[in-house]
């Protein structure tokens, strides 16, 4: 079992100050988010909530390197993500997030394995390597019997699992997820939080971007944006716990930006 | 460097399962380069046989034989000029030339319209008029019986040299020696049987009759119109370039030519000849370099055409391969090799289809000699092929690394 990030609890995973992102549009400017200030430890478990044009998905793509932040500073792992080229972002991508996708995202053709191992193919590694780690990963998420299959033959929670695999193979610094059960039902929603929460209690910060108080319910901090900034940022005391999640005082550690 | 290999090669398998994912389509996109390199291969594979062949024919007619025979300028024919060489000529040049082993004039016998009887058979064929000498100018020598002699000549006797294709045409036994044969009236004994010299660029070599100059040229009334060719060979190591301005001074001289008038002979040369279908074969090849480079480019435009389209078709998976942390260097290189894939595999086809094509011509055009295909063309047609994959598969695969992540992921 590849080791969760080697992070101590209290130290910032992830730390934005003043980050701004707006668009051009017809005749004015629209800011999707102004001025946030958001630090997240390692270990953390986090919601990220609001209604829908909140900034949630914003912020999300520029936590996960996918856009880069209009202004302001983001530091990822102890790197500046800002100012660096495509290619430096594409490098960060692969080794410090791991995304979850709500349509899972997964490639159709491809078998479970190749899918998990895809995220690999962008290091430099060998077949073998690849294929021992991806194996790992299936089994940490309980799906070491669906190797070879293919996505359409797996059901809406077993795909998610597959997805979760593929973003646990780097063994990333965050785990990113965007509405990850919004695809669905209830019953395997809670299959899958499950998994979250077991994933966090193995030491890994995973972010959660979600519209669902039931999933925001599950988090031990939840963040709510509206209109494009931070409303509020408070602990959640009423965490359902886990099972296996041995209580801890974590999250008192909380910094607020 | 071992970053980039790497990207090669997982591009490259990538490229291969998407290629075979769309197998008929990828089969459809390269039929362009399929069909511009087939074309290539079988038209150089045609030219090379078919010049190989000439190279060999020449070499066998006797590459050092020169003909000398009388030529009309286009000035001259506006005019209503028509040059000849006369039997004179040919004695001056055959007295006063130094370095000439052997000499010969041959006159077409046109007066007697071609037409040979034999029994109730006849033909068509090309009645020449010659001496002793013409055998071993142009190196025919007689497979039955025996040449022309000199006192053939001196006699006018009524006898005659055929080649095979009239001994098949007229039904003769094999060996026709001592059989009569009558040209326009005028019987003819046959004296021998020329070796067969086969069959250039499809045309028979065999179907002739020879008979003595001055029997030739007394049936035509001894004109002073007749027009000869005069054939000679040089004496081994003789400068060609010598005799030849020695006959020209002659010549010249003969007919009072002044310093600017055009010459009114020209000699033909082997090397003349060989420069001559070098000439058309250059041109051939000119013609169909630019019938293969339109086709290859039409190819290469469907390349481009399909990869953008796969760009498109694909733009969610390049999202997901993004957000795992592919660099727009491995997706350009995957999407560029992509792309020289298919133009390569294209090409692979092309040559094997291209050489199929040639061997088939081959069979059916005779004369077309031994079908090669020589190693710069194979060299050519993969450097072009590879050229045609990068040059118009690099937009597709730009096009595709630029894509913006967000976007991408956006994209349904």
């Amino acid at each position: 079992m590849s080791e969760p990030t080697n992070k101590a609890s209290n130290e910032p995973v992830i730390s934005l100050s003043n980050i701004t992102k707006h668009y051009p549009m017809a005749d004015e400017t629209f800011y999707a988010l102004q001025n946030v200030n958001l630090t997240i430890n390692a270990n953390e478990y986090v919601a990220i909530t609001g209604p829908s044009g909140s900034g949630k998905s914003t912020l999300m793509n520029i936590l996960g390197c996918l856009d880069p932040a209009s202004s302001g500073e983001y530091r990822l792992d102890d790197q500046n993500v800002a100012s660096h080229s495509e290619a430096y972002l594409a490098t960060l991508r692969n080794q410090a997030v791991g995304f979850i996708f709500q349509s899972f995202n997964l490639l159709p053709r491809a078998s479970v394995l190749t899918n998990v191992m895809q995220p690999l193919v962008y290091r430099l590694m060998s077949g073998s390597s690849r294929k021992k780690m991806a194996l790992e990963a299936l089994d940490r998420v309980g799906l070491s019997d669906k190797v070879n299959s293919l996505p359409n033959q797996l059901s809406g929670g077993q795909r998610q699992r597959v997805a979760i695999a593929r973003a646990l193979v780097t063994n990333p610094a965050i785990i990113l997820g965007d509405e990850p059960t919004g695809n669905l039902d209830s019953k395997t929603t809670l299959e899958i939080m499950a998994l979250f929460d077991q994933l966090h209690a193995q030491g890994h910060t995973i972010i959660l971007v979600t519209h669902e108080q039931e999933i925001a319910d599950h988090c031990h901090r939840v963040v709510r944006l509206v209109d494009g900034q931070i409303e509020s940022d408070r602990l959640n005391q009423r965490a359902k716990p886990s099972q296996e999640t041995p209580p801890q005082d974590q999250t008192k550690q909380v910094m607020h930006g | 460097m071992g970053n980039l290999l790497h990207a090669i090669i997982e591009g490259a398998k990538a490229a291969i399962q998407s290629i075979f994912a769309h197998a008929m389509r990828s089969a459809l996109t390269t039929l362009g380069i399929i069909i511009g390199v087939a074309a290539v291969i079988t038209v150089v594979a045609v030219m090379e046989g078919l010049s190989s062949n000439i190279s060999k024919e020449l070499d066998d007619m006797g590459s050092d034989m020169v003909t000398l025979r009388a030529f009309t300028s286009p000035d001259q024919q506006m005019l209503g000029l028509s040059n000849k060489l006369n039997y004179d000529d040919f004695l001056q040049l055959k007295a006063k030339t130094d370095g000439v082993r052997d000499m010969t004039a041959t006159m077409t016998a046109f007066s007697l319209g071609g037409s040979v009887t034999y029994g109730r058979k006849s033909t068509q064929t090309m009645i020449t008029g010659t001496d002793s000498s013409y055998q071993n100018v142009v190196s025919t020598y007689p497979e039955f019986g025996r040449f022309l002699s000199q006192s053939d000549d001196l006699r006018r006797r009524r006898v005659a040299i055929v080649g095979t294709s009239v001994i098949k045409k007229l039904d003769m036994p094999a060996n026709p020696v001592g059989e009569f044969i009558n040209l326009s009236g005028d019987w003819f004994r046959i004296i021998g049987v020329a070796e067969s010299r086969g069959q250039m660029f499809g045309f028979d070599q065999d179907n002739y009759i020879i008979a003595p100059f001055s029997t030739i040229r007394s049936l035509k009334g001894a004109s002073a119109t007749d027009n000869i060719d005069i054939l000679f060979r040089p004496e081994t190591d003789a400068d060609l370039k010598g005799i030849q301005d020695q006959m020209r001074q002659i010549l010249r001289k003969r007919h009072k030519l002044s310093g600017d008038d055009p010459d009114y002979f020209e000699f033909i040369t082997a090397e003349k000849t060989r420069k001559q279908f070098d000439s058309i074969t250059g041109s051939v090849t000119f013609v169909a370099a630019g019938v293969v480079g339109i086709s290859l480019l039409v190819g290469g435009i469907g390349i481009m055409n399909i990869m953008l389209v796969s760009v498109t078709e694909r733009t969610k998976e390049i999202g997901i391969a993004k957000a795992l942390g592919a660099t727009p260097q491995f997706i350009l290189s995957q999407f560029l090799i992509e792309a020289l894939l298919l133009s390569l595999f294209g090409g692979v086809i092309g040559l094997l289809l291209g050489y199929g094509l040639a061997a088939l011509v081959g069979l059916s055009m005779p004369g077309a000699g031994a079908v090669t295909v020589p190693m710069w063309a194979i060299w050519l047609s993969f450097g072009f092929t590879t050229t045609i994959g990068v040059v118009f598969g690099l937009a597709p695969a730009v096009k595709a690394a630029k894509l913006n992540p967000v976007d991408a992921l956006r994209y349904e």
